[in-house]
């Protein structure tokens, strides 16, 4: 495609470079201007709210208080808990109602969009009608568990044992059904000539499923633990109107931590370098995980 | 997209075990949301009721209560006014309230509609520019490029929102439409680049080539030919940014208070006497997920197939 003036009208570079530049200008502006400029703020030990005061250079004190904080890597750890606990589940279930989904049945295609809703809804609004589904006192979730068996009086939320589950519930209630589109869309890559040759092979079914198909929907089921892990790494919206981080701190993820240092305590130059370093520990995590994973698929 | 089953034909026994366990999983997971349009249609006292009432008698005061602000009152009071002119006043009136004027409700919903619709069409529009751009030209470092706009999703919101903060009070743009407007279009650009990106890239070249050899410039075949072709993708970009606009959150909260804040963070700020008014909350919630679910029902194919599109082209 050499820039030969063939046609009217334009040349094909101006074209291109008119139809990225907006783009990439809005990108620039509203993505990558705000990421430098938290960076920068990052070495300072600037108040967004004391306008007047000049935001004095302090080095990498705030990385250093950050990394020393105990109270920050607790809440790495329950970050940690909690993405351990909803990927696990979110693979295991997800992955289990593809393969059923995947058996020809009649209205297959009806029932798979009946389970998609909830990952259509607003975190936030989701969050806020758990509270009501979990309130100890009336709440259907807490009357359903005690029909089945009488734990008596429980309170999801307000306990710090209970809580971390509660979240685990919702999310994973929320987003079972994307881990399970991607893998039913692995599963049906799969083309037909492997089971048939695997057929004349007289191999099990059972073999069959552990030398095909799992294989084959692998790749698809570590790449929508990908996308799942990365939004769950940033949690906010849902888990703050369901348990506002609490009880205590029993459920304040880091995202939440770092709402209430930056805009509540508002210690910007602090909760910057925090910022960065949630960043970069994504990352860094991301860039490892697609490398396995394109291991993975080369085997 | 081949969607032709890859298994052999199951038996009519694993069909049907399967189709039991599927049938059960979907009704399990609706039940939390069909408890809260139940909740809607409930009167304060049933909602709040143990064992939980699954039959009750249908009442609209949760919408009364979502759409009016009211104010209690003494019997005499009550006595000396004259009588109720319409239906919601009169059931307000038999809780020992009077209407003291609209809630906020409607216009937080109709902020959402206009930052919904506004940043849906920006970003699918300026995401078709760049897709066709990055699928048909040989743009320098296209894939360093492509990624970065990619990357730009890893972004915690909260990292950037104080810097976006800081920068839209010194241009004016905190607590705008606008402003809110030119943020999820920014969010959604890197979704809507890579998903219409796919399908362009599926368009095959000969279209526009032709109508460029009758005599069409780039740009004229661009709008009356690729984009024509390209409208599924279109629909299905569209509709992922209008849910992510729709349902987002932590950028509201942090970024809007009075003017341009949305339906999400206004949800769970509906309270009654004595604690959260569930039925207002049930109503509020209903008539907000309403329009994603009519969405998603109808226009599934769509939605399933763009859900799916990253995963199958990697």
């Amino acid at each position: 495609m050499s820039d030969k003036k063939k046609f009217k009208g334009l040349s094909d570079k101006a074209v291109a470079w008119l139809f990225i530049g907006p783009s990439v200008f809005l990108l620039l502006a509203i993505n990558i201007y705000p990421l430098i400029y938290a960076i920068r703020m990052s070495f300072t030990n600037f108040y967004a709210n004391k306008i007047g005061r000049e935001p004095q250079f302090v080095g990498l004190k705030n990385y250093i208080k950050v990394l020393n904080k105990e109270a920050i890597w607790e809440k790495m750890q329950v970050t940690a808990n909690f993405m351990f606990w909803t990927l696990l589940l979110q693979a295991v279930i997800g992955l289990g109602l593809a393969l059923l989904l995947n058996r020809k049945f009649k209205g297959n295609e009806l029932l798979t969009t009946l389970i998609v809703l909830p990952m259509m809804l607003s975190p936030a609004v989701v969050g806020v009608f758990w509270t009501y589904l979990y309130n100890p006192q009336v709440g259907l979730f807490n009357y359903v568990v005690n029909f089945f068996y009488d734990f008596g009086s429980f309170d999801m939320i307000g306990s710090s044992e209970l809580a971390p589950w509660s979240i685990v519930i919702v999310d994973t209630w929320m987003w079972t059904p994307f881990t399970m589109l991607i893998c039913l869309a692995g599963l049906r890559s799969v083309p037909n000539y492997l089971y048939e040759a695997a057929e004349v092979d007289r191999a099990s079914k059972w073999q069959q499923f552990i030398y095909i198909t799992l294989p084959s929907v692998l790749p698809f089921l570590l790449l929508a633990l990908l996308f799942r892990g990365i939004e769950n790494f940033k949690m906010f919206d849902m888990v703050v109107e369901l348990t506002s981080g609490g009880p205590g701190s029993a459920t304040e993820l880091a995202s939440i931590n770092l709402k209430r240092e930056a805009f509540e305590k508002w210690k910007t130059g602090y909760s910057s370098a925090f910022a960065v370093i949630l960043f970069v520990t994504i990352f860094g995590f991301g860039n490892v995980y697609v490398k396995v994973m394109n291991k993975i698929k080369e085997r | 997209m081949d969607t032709s089953r890859s298994y052999l034909e199951p038996s009519s026994f694993s069909k049907k075990l399967a189709a039991t366990i599927i049938i059960v999983y979907t009704v399990i997971t609706l039940i939390p949301i069909s408890w809260m349009v139940m909740t809607s249609f409930k009167n304060v006292n049933s909602a709040i009721s143990y064992p939980p009432e699954v039959l009750f008698e249908p009442s609209l005061e949760g919408y009364v209560n979502l759409f009016t602000n009211r104010s209690r009152q003494s019997q005499e009071y009550l006595d000396s006014l004259p009588a109720p002119e319409t239906w919601y006043e009169e059931l307000v009136r038999s809780r020992e309230m009077v209407i003291t004027g609209p809630s906020k409700f409607l216009g937080r919903y109709s902020n959402s509609m206009i930052i919904g619709f506004g940043s849906t069409f920006a970003s699918v529009f300026l995401g078709a520019l760049a897709a066709y751009a990055f699928s048909r030209f040989r743009v320098p470092l296209k894939d360093d490029l492509l990624f970065f706009i990619l990357s730009t999703r890893m972004f915690p919101p909260i990292a950037v929102a104080v810097p976006i903060f800081i920068m839209y009070r010194k241009l004016g743009l905190g607590d705008t439409h606008l402003g809110m407007i030119i943020l999820y279009t920014v969010v959604n650009l890197s979704l809507a680049v890579w998903l219409l990106k796919g399908f362009m890239d599926e368009i095959p070249k000969e279209y526009e080539e032709a109508a460029m050899i009758d005599g069409y410039s780039r740009l004229q075949a661009f709008f009356k030919v690729v984009l024509p072709q390209a409208m599924t993708g279109i629909a299905a970009t569209a509709i992922f940014c209008m849910i992510f606009s729709w349902n987002e959150y932590a950028f509201a909260v942090l970024l809007t208070q009075f003017n341009a804040q949305t339906a999400p963070p206004f949800i769970p700020t509906i309270i009654g006497e004595g604690g959260l008014d569930w039925p207002a909350i049930g109503a509020g919630t209903t008539l907000f997920l309403l329009p994603v679910m009519i969405f998603t029902i109808i226009l599934r194919k769509h939605l399933l197939r763009g859900i799916t599109f990253g995963a199958v082209r990697k």
